[in-house]
């Protein structure tokens, strides 16, 4: 069986601290309770989620859908966002975790990538340095989602060109932007092939498209 | 616990009120998770108090298990049963503590219980609206009957091998009311007798594919056709020459002939849909499709195979008595799943990758020459090293030996064959053509 790795990446530090943080709570749910009327999605989802604020941590392991159970995400106390660091241990547990076909074995479909974040990076320095190896890593699909109102767009756009924003972190404009990242994820199962460019469903109204 | 140990001494009734809120406390913290379960599928967990480290436990019991097909059993200390509802189910965990009386606190946890749909139940066949561009039926078939010869005075009768095709919409499309990407085309020449079969699988993620895999398969079979009657005397003396001798000389005459029959049907495919893409104003992308051909005709020595492949999928030559196996070609994978090549991608039709592309054999006889899209090929070998395996084709023809009977002239063998396309294999679910000539 074929597996489609999503990983999630999600900002915990001050910032999100309070409404932002319980809305995320509240979409990831959502998310997955909608993934899960999916029946391409049931057998081949595949989930993994990592927070970071000072140091990355990854709360869920890549977990197919059928046995996934969203772990507790902590209220953020810590002040630093590490979002260089943060992509090298994603690159890390890509490297480890997605499956490439082999003559003996069947890979995975290209992984796709959630970034939840306001796109400051206090460590600039690495944060650059790793954009390349995020490139090499050839996800299916980037989508970046700038949260709070001081975001760095700049820093997102280094990292992908597909960069929506949310009017608001209400609990409701986050269960529609994770509806619309599990219809994504949906058709990131069936669309790879001739190109590499993943054509994803118009983002609600609620979303917005940066650029 | 460190904070019990400077506890100063209390009256009964504020002791017992303390440990009840440690108590509660205790059990509004603990981790406490129920795997998930799935519709129609034996659950059976255990569940005690000690695995989770909480002591001093009277009684305790579950609300919200017995509506969706689940109960605790005391005895086994165990959550058991056929789930028959699916959602996220709140269940209540109500407890008693060891010195419970009435009037005293019962703790209550609520927990979430996962239960998954089957899969199964959640596809949907949605049929495609006929006014879809390029539409086309959501399943075909077609067997080509190659009737017996008869010699003189109806003696020795001579069987004639058959074509049986059949294609089938995945479920993935099926689900969206989408369209078959996958497309076929066979023929067999009475004056020349030489078979022709195509199979083409559009790609999924390009919009007009199922367009691209019906132009290359319906020219392929065109340009063979014609090809072949104007040269097929030719072609079949150097058939002949090099059944005698297989020298390096005899191989190169047979390869350039073959390439201009099989490598100008291959060409004419993809210039078709470069004029297709020019006529309706679309990028050739859009038509991206793999192909898999093959031209045979049977000599007095043995039959004579001819094929050319690109992208996924398969096409072999099988015989189950002598247990000989034969791959014409490669199958194109890239590293992640799905990724292949296409027919449309311009260094495939540059003559040199078309000739490298291009295989012939003669080989006494066969049980069946098979040609699949990645809808069978993935789930029925996995990975590209089982294509190779003897074994794996033994399987596949075991298995196709269940639900159709490959009888001489048996029509009702498409049939059978499209109904085989339906098997069922977790996460493949793509369109499903094969065509085998037995």
């Amino acid at each position: 069986m074929r597996r489609l790795p999503v990983y999630i990446l999600i900002q915990t530090s001050g910032a999100m601290r309070g409404e932002p943080i319980e809305s995320i709570k509240v979409g990831l749910e959502a998310m997955v309770a909608s993934l899960r009327q999916d029946p391409f999605a049931l057998e081949s989802v595949y989930m993994s989620l990592i927070t970071f604020n000072r140091t990355p941590e990854q709360l869920l392991p890549l977990t197919e859908l059928e046995n996934l159970q969203i772990p507790t995400i902590q209220q953020p106390t810590s002040a630093g966002t590490h979002l260089g660091e943060a992509l090298e241990f994603l690159c890390k547990k890509v490297e480890a975790e997605v499956q490439l076909s082999t003559p003996d074995r069947k890979g995975d479909w290209s992984p796709l990538l959630f970034i939840m974040c306001d796109g400051r990076a206090s460590d600039i320095q690495l944060f650059n340095q790793i954009l390349p190896e995020v490139k090499r890593r050839n996800f299916g699909s980037i989508i970046a989602c700038s949260v709070g109102s001081k975001t760095d767009v700049e820093n997102l756009k280094k990292i992908t060109d597909q960069i929506v924003s949310l009017d608001t972190t209400d609990s409701s404009t986050f269960r529609q932007f994770f509806k619309w990242v599990s219809a994504s994820v949906s058709i990131g199962n069936r669309s790879i092939g001739a190109t590499s460019d993943l054509v994803l469903p118009p983002p609600p109204p609620e979303v917005h498209t940066v650029i | 616990m460190e904070e019990n140990s400077v506890t100063p001494p209390l009256n009964d009734i504020s002791n017992d009120k303390v440990a009840n809120d440690a108590f509660a406390l205790q059990i509004k913290n603990k981790s406490i998770s129920l795997p998930n379960g799935k519709v129609n599928q034996q659950y059976c967990i255990p569940f005690t108090f000690e695995q989770l480290g909480i002591e001093d436990i009277n009684d305790f019991w579950f609300d919200g298990l017995e509506n969706i097909g689940l109960k605790y059993n005391p005895d086994t200390s165990e959550i058991s049963g056929n789930p028959t509802v699916a959602g996220d189910h709140k269940i209540k965990l109500s407890i008693k503590r060891k010195d419970w009386t009435e009037n005293k606190p019962i703790f209550e946890r609520e927990l979430v219980l996962v239960i998954n749909h089957d899969p199964k139940s959640l596809w949907k066949e949605i049929p495609t609206p006929t006014d879809t561009e390029y539409y086309k039926p959501d399943s075909a078939k077609q067997f080509l009957k190659v009737e017996a010869s008869t010699g003189f005075l109806k003696f020795g009768k001579e069987f004639r091998k058959d074509i049986v095709v059949a294609s089938q919409r995945g479920r993935s499309h099926a689900h969206e009311g989408k369209a078959r990407d996958d497309d076929f085309g066979v023929a067999y020449d009475k004056g020349n007798q030489w078979y022709i079969m195509s199979v083409a699988d559009g790609a999924g993620s390009a919009k007009s594919s199922r367009r691209g895999s019906e132009i290359v398969c319906k020219t392929f079979v065109e340009v063979c056709q014609s090809q072949l009657s104007t040269q097929h005397e030719n072609f079949e003396h150097l058939i002949k020459e090099f059944s005698k001798e297989t020298s390096d000389a005899n191989r190169k005459k047979l390869g350039d002939t073959l390439y201009s029959i099989v490598g100008a049907g291959v060409f004419k495919a993809y210039k078709n849909i470069e004029e297709e893409a020019q006529k309706s104003g679309k990028p050739i992308k859009d038509f991206s499709t793999t192909l898999i051909v093959s031209i045979c005709k049977k000599f007095k020595f043995g039959w004579f195979v001819g094929a050319f492949w690109v992208g996924d999928g398969a096409i072999g030559i099988y015989n189950k008595e002598t247990q000989f196996l034969k791959l014409l070609g490669e199958s194109d994978s890239g590293e992640f799943a799905g990724q292949t090549r296409f027919l449309t991608m311009p260094e495939i039709t540059q003559p040199a990758e078309l000739y490298r592309r291009l295989r012939f054999d003669i080989v006494p006889d066969f049980t069946a020459l098979i040609l699949m899209t990645d809808g069978i090929s993935d789930p029925k070998f996995e990975t590209d090293a089982n294509l190779m395996k003897i074994e794996k084709w033994n399987e596949l023809w075991t298995d196709l030996l269940q639900m159709v009977t490959f009888a001489d002239d048996n029509e009702l063998a498409a049939g059978q064959l499209l109904k085989w396309l339906d098997f069922w294999s977790p996460g493949n679910h793509d369109d499903r053509t094969i065509a085998i000539l037995y």
